[in-house]
């Protein structure tokens, strides 16, 4: 009692700011203890959560699976798959077992095909579970409308497409991109046509993800490139070619050639290495013909379609970059003159007294 | 002088100190304010990125890991095993033996059934010349593997020989004896093909310290937390850098540093730069600040990121020598950096850079060991003179530790509900008991070896990178 009268006592006398100090001093330790328990109790519920998960991860599964082999001929749904459908309906009301029922739902899904998949797809609707993926469109939190499209999009529910279209150009570039992989996950190239209504940029990231998703399926009729590769949104046109690329595209050649006056750079490039791909021998005179006015990774990627296309008469282009201080310019410069014109090619070496262009020559002779 | 001037002298010293301390705390408590911000928003947006699609995607960005090898025979074979390892399609592996005195190259040869072969090499930034010459295997499991022997020239050579060597866009400069995840390369060009408003220069990610962790084949099998109080002490320190700094810097868009252990860089702009500084012991910091200026003068609109993911694991010095030696180097490349580019500092050309970042690493990284120092000083002669006052003195003191220490559980918090990597029961009592330690434990080691690299740098110019003694991670 002394004592505590003694620290009262010390802490009134002191002065203003030593208060001030011894103040603060009990809130950092009052934060201190209450974040250690608060740990520990963080600690245990994240192990303790994670068994939860696991218990009923499990119990969901052999639900599943009893509903999928409860099924019968007679009827549309069984009796056994009715109780499965209303025990779902009820979980589908908590959230937290919404959450492991629906990722047990998609697990499942990702692992059978056919009509058990339908199967899985069916009960999706039946237990209601539709509605709150639904639901989560109208929340004003981001992740939340995105995790209801990517639910949408892994369910294939293909009738949420006029829903879903709605968020195509959303200002946040999360559920813009799931809506691009709901629309081509489901609807294949015929899903592309989001790209006529984008106004959005669309990240190399997000293209490389939309190509994977299309090359997963076989025999798709390809849509008109064209119209894309003129679009007046230059991620569209880049994320084109790469689908010109990829799918060679060779019908879209003249469109291709237009795109070497394109005002991007980074577009110019990248359709150069597409005419180098698709082999236009058109481009390459057209190329030659305005060299000097290129930047210089066109220049580099104009050698680069050289190395593919070359004739003959490229020989005196050939000779005059040579000696290009660019070294990637000279080295595919050296290459196509080795096969054109060996004994030129040699002549170089012999003529040169520089001995790291000496270096390059014996490099590209023996390689 | 009279009795009231040297006073009032003391007073404006008080005054002083207690301006430093007081901008130095509220600036922790921002960044990691910020941090929790950056840390909540990169964990929703993570959720929903699928990481396979890149995986496997063969127009996915072409990556070459530079990992330059100084007298490694001791791991070298697992080591580059675990960096073949990656799930990433489109990458390779450079393995640049910088004049290693020991048999790293030979048992490179054996291991991976290398032969000598002719390489092109646009000689793009000066290095030291050749030695062996370039391998590759004639094993097609290993046809991602290329090992340049040359001549000794440091880390910065051996790493710009890396990139006259790699002919692919990015490059990911690492520490051969760091242990990468699998999933590392793809995480870490994330950010340079989704950001479309900005080139982004380069990509930092997290070390984690691997001390005790149980590793095989390359791989992270388990994480343990190490017994020695130096190595936990370790932790705690990284994790409140990775966690709480870092991250709040990448949300400023004001990172000045990517681990030297651990980054991917943009090639072209990395060698239009000219490449790492081969003068300095911190070419890691002083890349990144010379990118980063490059890109202001060009006024293109750029950024570094950052990747909060453990990604890599480290190991960390585990004895007092070797850890003192390590600090010291941080802070002679740290002050090397920041001299060489001082016309940065406070200079409104060059935006956050000059008038933020540049500022604060001068003031609370570069100087802060030297006012602390000073301020021990002061301390001592106060007390011999018998002018201490005690109940200020006792609750100024009080305060910063329990600063520290509520600063350090922030972090430890941090962890927990992001990345939560030391599951273990009873471990995070062991974080918290070293989290009240450290100012005992590490921090005064840190200190000496400041006031160290600050003295070696001003008097003893011919210290370059110190000593580490590789132990090897636990194998399983």
């Amino acid at each position: 009692m002394k004592s505590y009268q003694y620290l009262i006592d010390y802490f009134e006398n002191s002065p203003p700011i030593i208060q001030v100090v011894w103040v603060v001093c009990c809130v950092f330790l009052v934060s201190i203890v209450s974040l250690v328990l608060y740990l520990k109790f963080l600690r245990s519920k994240l192990r303790k959560d994670e068994k939860i998960v696991a218990k009923f991860q499990k119990e969901y599964e052999s639900d599943l699976i009893s509903y999928l082999y409860a099924g019968n001929e007679e009827e549309a749904i069984s009796a056994e798959q009715q109780i499965i459908i209303d025990k779902l309906k009820i979980c589908a009301a908590d959230e937290f077992k919404r959450r492991i029922v629906v990722s047990t739902l998609l697990r499942l899904r990702n692992e059978i095909s056919g009509e058990m998949a339908e199967a899985i797809q069916k009960l999706y609707f039946q237990s209601g579970l539709i509605t709150y993926a639904f639901k989560k469109f109208k929340s004003n939190k981001w992740y939340v409308v995105a995790k209801g499209i990517r639910e949408l999009t892994q369910l294939q529910v293909k009738e949420a497409h006029d829903k879903v279209m709605i968020f195509v150009n959303h200002p946040k570039k999360e559920i813009r991109k799931e809506v691009q992989l709901y629309l081509v996950t489901l609807f294949h190239f015929e899903g592309l046509k989001f790209l006529d209504l984008l106004e959005t940029p669309l990240s190399e990231w997000d293209q490389i993800q939309l190509l994977e998703v299309l090359q997963r399926f076989d025999e798709q009729e390809i849509p008109d490139i064209n119209p894309w590769l003129k679009s007046t949104n230059d991620s569209v046109v880049a994320f084109t070619l790469k689908l010109a690329k990829i799918y060679n595209q060779f019908e879209a050649k003249d469109t291709l050639l237009e795109l070497l006056a394109h005002p991007q750079k980074k577009i110019r490039v990248e359709a150069i290495q597409v005419l180098c791909h698709l082999q236009v021998f058109e481009a390459k005179d057209v190329l030659k013909n305005k060299f000097g006015e290129l930047s210089l990774e066109e220049q580099i990627a104009f050698f680069k379609l050289l190395e593919n296309i070359f004739e003959t008469g490229d020989e005196p282009f050939l000779l005059a970059h040579v000696n290009h201080e660019n070294f990637e310019i000279k080295v595919s410069a050296l290459k196509v003159l080795k096969i054109l014109n060996f004994e030129k090619f040699k002549s170089l070496k012999e003529n040169s007294a520089m001995p790291e262009y000496v270096k390059i020559v014996e490099f590209i002779e023996h390689n | 002088m009279n009795t009231s001037t040297v006073q009032i002298i003391i007073l404006i010293i008080h005054i002083l100190f207690f301006i430093y301390a007081s901008f130095a705390i509220a600036s922790y408590v921002v960044l990691a304010i910020i941090s929790a911000v950056e840390t909540k928003e990169y964990m929703k947006k993570n959720s929903f990125v699928n990481y396979k699609e890149i995986l496997s995607s063969t127009i996915s960005p072409s990556i070459s890991i530079i990992a330059p090898a100084y007298n490694e025979s001791l791991n070298i074979i697992e080591n580059v095993r675990s960096l073949l390892s990656s799930h990433y399609v489109n990458y390779d592996v450079i393995i640049v033996n910088d004049g290693s005195k020991d048999d790293s190259l030979e048992k490179l040869i054996v291991a991976y059934d290398l032969v000598k072969v002719d390489f092109l090499i646009n000689q793009q930034i000066p290095t030291k010349p050749i030695r062996a010459g370039v391998f590759k295997s004639t094993n097609p499991a290993f046809e991602k593997l290329t090992v340049v022997d040359k001549e000794n020239g440091g880390k910065a050579d051996a790493l710009n020989m890396g990139l006259n060597i790699s002919n692919h866009q990015y490059v990911a400069c690492i520490d051969v004896d760091c242990l990468l995840l699998e999933n590392a390369l793809q995480k870490m060009i994330k950010p340079f093909l989704e950001v479309t408003d900005k080139t982004v220069i380069a990509t930092g990610g997290v070390i984690r310290i691997a001390n005790s962790c149980i590793i095989k084949d390359g791989k992270l099998l388990d994480v343990n937390f190490p017994k020695k109080w130096i190595e936990k002490a370790q932790i705690l320190e990284y994790l409140r850098a990775f966690l709480l700094g870092r991250m709040a810097w990448s949300r400023l868009n004001g990172l000045l540093v990517i681990s030297g252990a651990f980054g991917l860089f943009n090639k072209k702009i990395a060698i239009e730069v000219g490449g790492y500084d081969t003068n300095t012991v911190g070419e890691d910091m002083e890349i990144i600040v010379r990118m980063r200026r490059y890109m202001e003068e060009k006024k293109e609109k750029y950024k570094v990121a950052y990747i909060p993911d453990p990604l890599c694991w480290t190991e960390a010095p585990d004895n007092y020598k070797i850890f003192i030696s390590q600090r010291n180097r941080w802070t002679r490349g740290t002050i090397e950096t920041l001299r060489k580019h001082r016309k940065i500092a406070f200079n409104k050309n060059y935006k956050s850079l000059g008038m933020l970042s540049y500022p604060y690493w001068l003031f609370f990284e570069r100087l802060a060991p030297v006012i602390e120092v000073i301020g021990i000083i002061y301390f001592v002669i106060l007390m011999a003179l018998n002018e201490v006052r005690w109940d200020y003195a006792f609750a100024f003191i009080i305060l910063a530790y329990l600063f520290t220490v509520l600063f350090s559980i922030v972090a430890i918090f941090s962890e927990e509900l992001t990345f939560h990597q030391y599951k273990k029961k009873g471990t995070g009592f062991k974080l918290i008991l070293i989290s009240a330690l450290e100012p005992f434990v590490l921090h005064p080691f840190i200190l000496y070896a400041a006031i160290r690299g600050n003295m070696d740098y001003y008097f003893n110019k011919k210290k370059k990178w110190g000593e580490m003694t590789r132990k090897g991670m636990a194998k399983a």
